[in-house]
C-alpha cells in the first residue's frame, strides 16, 4: 500500500485553514504534523465574537475541530513553533522546526495560582493591547492547548521565580530552551493566514492618534464575552457607552497606497458589527460609509438586505478620507462626500471602526521555501513547488467558509502528492 | 412615467483629455477620497469627484459650464491620497487647458497656443513681423556707439506693435471671458448671495495674499513660486506703464532710454525681474522634486513655465550685456527677448496666463452662488 512509503503531511499554520487541512487529511488516514507560531491554535477565528451571516460564535466550530484533533492519534501538534528550513522535494521534504520555549509543561491544569503571584504585566496582544496580562498568562479563555505560557520578553525568570513556588503541579520550568526539531514530510500545506493591515499607516484616518478610532478586529474583541471589556462595547478613551458609531469601509483596502485589493470580508464584518452595537444599545445610530458594498453570493446579499431594513443603520456612499477629534470630548468627526446627494457631510460620533483590510502574513516575513507570491504578497494558489500547496488567507483574502473549502482542497492535493508516485 | 435621461457622451473629448496628459482619468472609481482631502473645495457639490465622472463620460458641456475646475489650485492633495492613481489634480489641470481652448476667441488661436507642438509656429509670427518691420525701416544692422536699444528698434515701432497686440488680445480675452461667464452662470437658478463687484473685490484681496493657495498641503511648495511670479508680473506691468509715462512727459521731465539704474522705476523693474526668475525657478524645481506621490505636469504647463523662464533669462541678459557694452550680442539678445515679450503679451488669452481671468471669475462666481470656502 502506498501509505507505507509516505512520510506524512506537514501543515504550517494552526488557524481555521490549517486545522481543517490537518483534520481532513488525518481522518482519511494520513499522518499530519501541525505547526503553529502562537502558543494556541485557532488563529484569527479565535479572536472573533461572531461569524457572519449566521451570527453564531466561532468557538463552537473551533471546539468541534479541537475534539477531532484530540480523538485522532494521527495529528501531532506543535505550538510556539516556526518552520526554519525546508529542503528536499515532493515526497521527501526535510524540515527544520524551531520550538520556542513555553516554560510551562503538560502538568499545567490552568489553575491560575501562578498568575496571582506574578508581579509583571504585559500588553495583551490577543486583545490588541486593549488590556494587560501577567507575564505568565493563558492566551485566552478557550485556548487550545489549555495551558499557561510565559512571555520571556518581560519575565525575569530565576530572579523572580514566584510562579514556580506557587505552582503545585511542578508545571513551570524556567530553564526551558529553544529546541530544534527535524522532521520528514511528503507534502506541505502553507496555511500561514493573515494579519490586520497596520491602520497607523493610513495617516488621514487618525488610528493610533485618536483613542476612539479602533479597527474592526479590535471591535471583535470589545464585543467578545472573553474580551477586555467582557463584551461591553464602550469608548476606549473614557469607558462611556456609545450612541453614535461610524464604520469606515476600505480603510486601507482597494487603495494602491496601502492594500490594492479588496479584502473581501470587511463589508459583511462591519454589518455584523453594526448588529453588535444595535443589540447592546437599542437607540444607537450607526453610519456605514462605503465605496460600494460588496456582499457576494445570495446569503451575504440577504444579510445586507436585512441590515438595510434597520432604520438606525444608515449606509452612506462615499469614502471617509478625513477623521478629526474634538479634543475636549474625544468625540470623533468623520468627513465624507455623500455621492448621492453631492454634499460633504461631517458626522460627529462616539466611536469609529475602521474596516482595516487583511494583509498576508507572508507580506513581510516570507516563508523559508521557494514558493511563489503574487504582487500583493499572497502565496500563489499552486505555490510553484511540487508537493506544496497553500490554503486559506495565505492565498487570498477570504471568509471562514471559503477558507474551510480551500483547506479541504489542500488536504486532497497533499494526499495526491503522497500517493501518486 | 419618468422621462428617460439621455446622456450623449462625447468620446472624442474623452480622448482629447487623455492625450493632453489626463491618461489616468479612467482609473477613477468614484470613492470621493479626493473631495474630502481637498482643502479648497466647497461643501455643496464639491469637486473633483464629479468632474472625474463627467470627464469619463465625455460630458463636455458639464465640464465647460463648470466653474469648479477653476477653483482647483492643483494642490495635489487629491492625487496624493487617490487610492487608484487616477490623479485628479493632473486631470483637472488638463480640463482647465481645454476650457481655455474651448472658450478662446478666435478659436484657431486657442488651438495654436494651447498645443505645445505649435510653440515654434507661435514664436515664428513675431519673428517674421519684427524682421519685416526692421527690414522695411532699415534698422536691421547693429547700431554704432553706446548701446541704446531704441536706436535698433525705435520705440514708436514697439508701441505700434505692442499696443495693437494688447488691444487685440484684450478684445479677444474679454470675449473669451464673457463666453465663459455666460457658460458658468446660465445654469444658475438660485438667487445670488452677493453682487458681482463685492465678490470680485473679495477675490482680488485673496489673490494679493494668496490665502487660498496657502491651504494646499501635498504640493505646498507651489505657493511661494506662484506668489513671486504673481508680484513680478504686477511689478513689470507697473514698470511698463511707468516708462511709457516717462517717454510722454513734456521736456524737461521726459526721460530717455536707457533709464538710469538709480531711477525708482528701474529699481522696481529689476526687483520684479529677479522675482520673476526666482519664482519661475522655484516652480520648475518644485515640479521636479520628488514629493512622495506620482503626478504629471502636462506639456501645456511645461511650455508656459519654459516661456516665462526664457522671458526672464533673456530680459536679464539684455540688461546685463548692455551694461557690459557688448553690442554684437546685446542687440540680438534684445531682439530675442522681444519675441518672448510678444508671446506673453499677445497670446495671453490662450496661454496658461489666461488662467488669471478664468480663475478670478470662477472664484467670484462661487462667492456669489454661496459656494465659497473660508480662506
Amino acid at each position: 500500500m502506498a501509505a507505507e512509503k509516505t512520510k506524512g503531511i506537514l501543515v504550517v499554520g494552526g488557524g481555521i485553514s490549517g486545522i481543517t487541512t490537518a483534520v481532513e487529511a488525518a481522518e482519511v488516514g494520513y499522518e499530519v504534523t501541525l505547526i503553529e507560531k502562537n502558543p494556541y491554535l485557532g488563529g484569527r477565528v479565535a479572536q472573533l465574537n461572531k461569524y457572519f451571516p449566521k451570527l453564531c460564535p466561532p468557538n463552537c466550530g473551533l471546539e468541534i475541530n479541537y475534539r477531532r484533533i484530540k480523538s485522532n492519534p494521527r495529528v501531532k501538534i506543535y505550538t510556539s513553533a516556526e518552520v526554519e528550513k525546508v529542503s528536499g522535494a515532493e515526497g521527501d521534504f526535510d524540515v527544520t522546526v524551531k520550538l520556542n520555549p513555553r516554560y510551562v509543561n503538560e502538568n499545567c491544569t490552568a489553575c491560575r495560582a501562578c498568575v496571582d503571584v506574578c508581579p509583571i504585566e504585559r500588553p495583551n496582544d490577543f486583545n490588541f493591547g486593549m488590556d494587560k496580562t501577567k507575564a505568565i498568562y493563558l492566551p485566552h479563555d478557550f485556548a487550545f492547548p489549555m495551558r499557561y505560557v510565559i512571555d520571556d520578553k518581560v519575565c525575569k525568570k530565576a530572579e523572580c521565580a514566584k510562579c514556580v513556588d506557587a505552582c503545585k503541579y511542578n508545571a513551570i520550568d524556567l530553564n526551558m530552551k529553544t529546541q530544534s526539531l527535524s522532521l520528514k514530510a511528503g507534502s506541505i500545506v502553507w496555511a500561514t493566514g493573515w494579519k490586520p493591515y497596520d491602520a497607523k499607516k493610513i495617516d488621514n484616518l487618525g488610528f493610533g492618534k485618536y483613542q476612539n478610532v479602533i479597527t474592526n478586529m479590535m471591535m471583535e474583541r470589545l464585543a467578545s464575552q472573553n474580551g477586555p471589556t467582557k463584551g461591553n462595547i464602550i469608548r476606549p478613551s473614557d469607558g462611556k457607552e456609545v450612541s453614535r458609531v461610524a464604520f469606515v469601509q476600505c480603510a486601507g483596502s482597494r487603495d494602491e497606497n496601502h492594500l490594492p485589493y479588496c479584502s473581501y470580508i470587511c463589508c459583511l464584518a462591519s454589518m455584523k458589527q453594526a448588529t453588535y452595537v444595535r443589540e447592546q444599545y437599542p437607540q444607537a445610530q450607526i453610519f456605514i460609509f462605503y465605496i460600494d458594498v460588496r456582499s457576494p453570493g445570495t446569503r451575504y446579499e440577504k444579510f445586507y438586505k436585512k441590515i438595510q431594513q434597520d432604520e438606525n443603520i444608515k449606509f452612506i456612499k462615499g469614502k471617509v478620507a478625513k477623521i478629526e477629534e474634538d479634543p475636549a470630548t474625544k468625540d470623533i468627526i468623520v468627513t465624507a462626500e455623500d455621492t448621492q446627494t453631492l454634499q460633504k457631510i461631517h458626522e460627529k460620533v462616539d466611536l469609529v471602526v475602521l474596516a482595516a483590510g487583511m494583509a498576508p502574513s507572508t507580506q513581510e516575513s516570507k516563508i523559508p521555501s521557494s514558493v511563489s507570491y503574487d504582487t500583493d504578497g499572497f502565496i500563489t494558489s499552486n505555490t510553484g513547488v511540487a508537493g506544496m500547496s497553500a490554503a486559506g488567507c495565505a492565498v487570498k483574502p477570504i471568509d471562514v467558509y471559503s477558507s474551510a473549502q480551500t483547506a479541504a482542497a489542500a488536504a486532497l492535493k497533499s494526499i495526491q502528492s503522497l500517493v501518486r508516485r | 412615467m419618468a422621462e428617460a435621461k439621455v446622456i450623449n457622451p462625447d468620446l472624442d473629448f474623452v480622448k482629447e483629455i487623455i492625450n493632453s496628459g489626463g491618461e489616468s482619468l479612467k482609473k477613477c472609481f468614484q470613492c470621493s477620497t479626493c473631495t474630502v482631502v481637498c482643502n479648497v473645495t466647497p461643501e455643496d457639490r464639491p469637486f473633483p469627484r464629479k468632474e472625474m465622472i463627467y470627464a469619463q463620460w465625455g460630458l463636455k458641456d458639464k465640464l465647460l459650464n463648470n466653474p469648479d475646475i477653476w477653483l482647483c489650485h492643483n494642490c495635489d492633495d487629491c492625487t496624493k491620497y487617490c487610492p487608484r492613481g487616477a490623479k485628479p489634480g493632473d486631470v483637472l489641470a488638463v480640463m482647465r487647458k481645454k476650457s481655455i481652448e474651448e472658450n478662446a476667441v478666435p478659436g484657431f488661436m486657442g488651438k495654436i497656443v494651447t498645443e505645445p507642438k505649435m510653440t515654434l509656429a507661435a514664436l515664428a509670427i513675431p519673428f517674421i513681423l519684427f524682421l519685416a518691420v526692421l527690414g522695411l525701416t532699415g534698422h536691421l544692422g547693429i547700431p554704432d556707439g553706446d548701446i541704446v536699444y531704441s536706436k535698433f528698434f525705435p520705440i514708436r515701432y514697439i508701441e505700434v506693435i505692442f499696443i495693437s497686440a494688447v488691444i487685440l488680445a484684450g478684445i479677444s480675452y474679454l470675449s473669451s471671458l464673457s463666453r465663459f461667464w455666460n457658460n458658468i452662470s446660465k445654469g444658475s437658478s438660485q438667487p445670488y448671495s452677493k453682487g458681482f463687484f463685492p465678490a470680485l473685490i473679495e477675490t482680488l484681496v485673496e489673490f494679493l495674499k494668496h490665502s487660498r493657495f496657502g491651504k494646499c498641503e501635498a504640493n505646498a511648495g507651489r505657493k511661494n513660486g506662484h506668489l513671486l511670479v504673481f508680484y513680478a508680473f504686477a511689478g513689470l506691468a507697473i514698470t511698463t506703464i511707468w516708462i511709457t509715462i516717462y517717454y510722454y512727459l513734456p521736456e524737461p521731465y521726459k526721460k530717455h532710454s536707457p533709464i538710469s539704474l538709480a531711477d525708482p522705476m528701474k529699481w522696481l523693474a529689476n526687483i520684479s525681474a529677479l522675482a520673476l526668475l526666482a519664482g519661475t525657478l522655484l516652480i520648475v524645481f518644485n515640479r521636479l522634486k520628488n514629493k512622495g506621490y506620482e503626478y504629471r505636469n502636462s506639456s501645456f504647463d511645461w511650455t508656459f513655465a519654459g516661456m516665462i523662464l526664457l522671458l526672464g533669462v533673456t530680459g536679464a541678459l539684455t540688461e546685463i550685456i548692455r551694461l557690459m557694452g557688448v553690442s554684437s550680442i546685446a542687440y540680438p539678445m534684445y531682439f530675442v527677448h522681444l519675441l518672448f515679450v510678444f508671446y506673453v503679451i499677445a497670446y495671453f488669452p490662450y496661454s496658461k496666463l489666461a488662467h488669471m481671468g478664468y480663475r478670478t471669475l470662477a472664484i467670484a462666481y462661487s462667492k456669489m452662488a454661496n459656494r465659497d470656502i473660508a480662506v
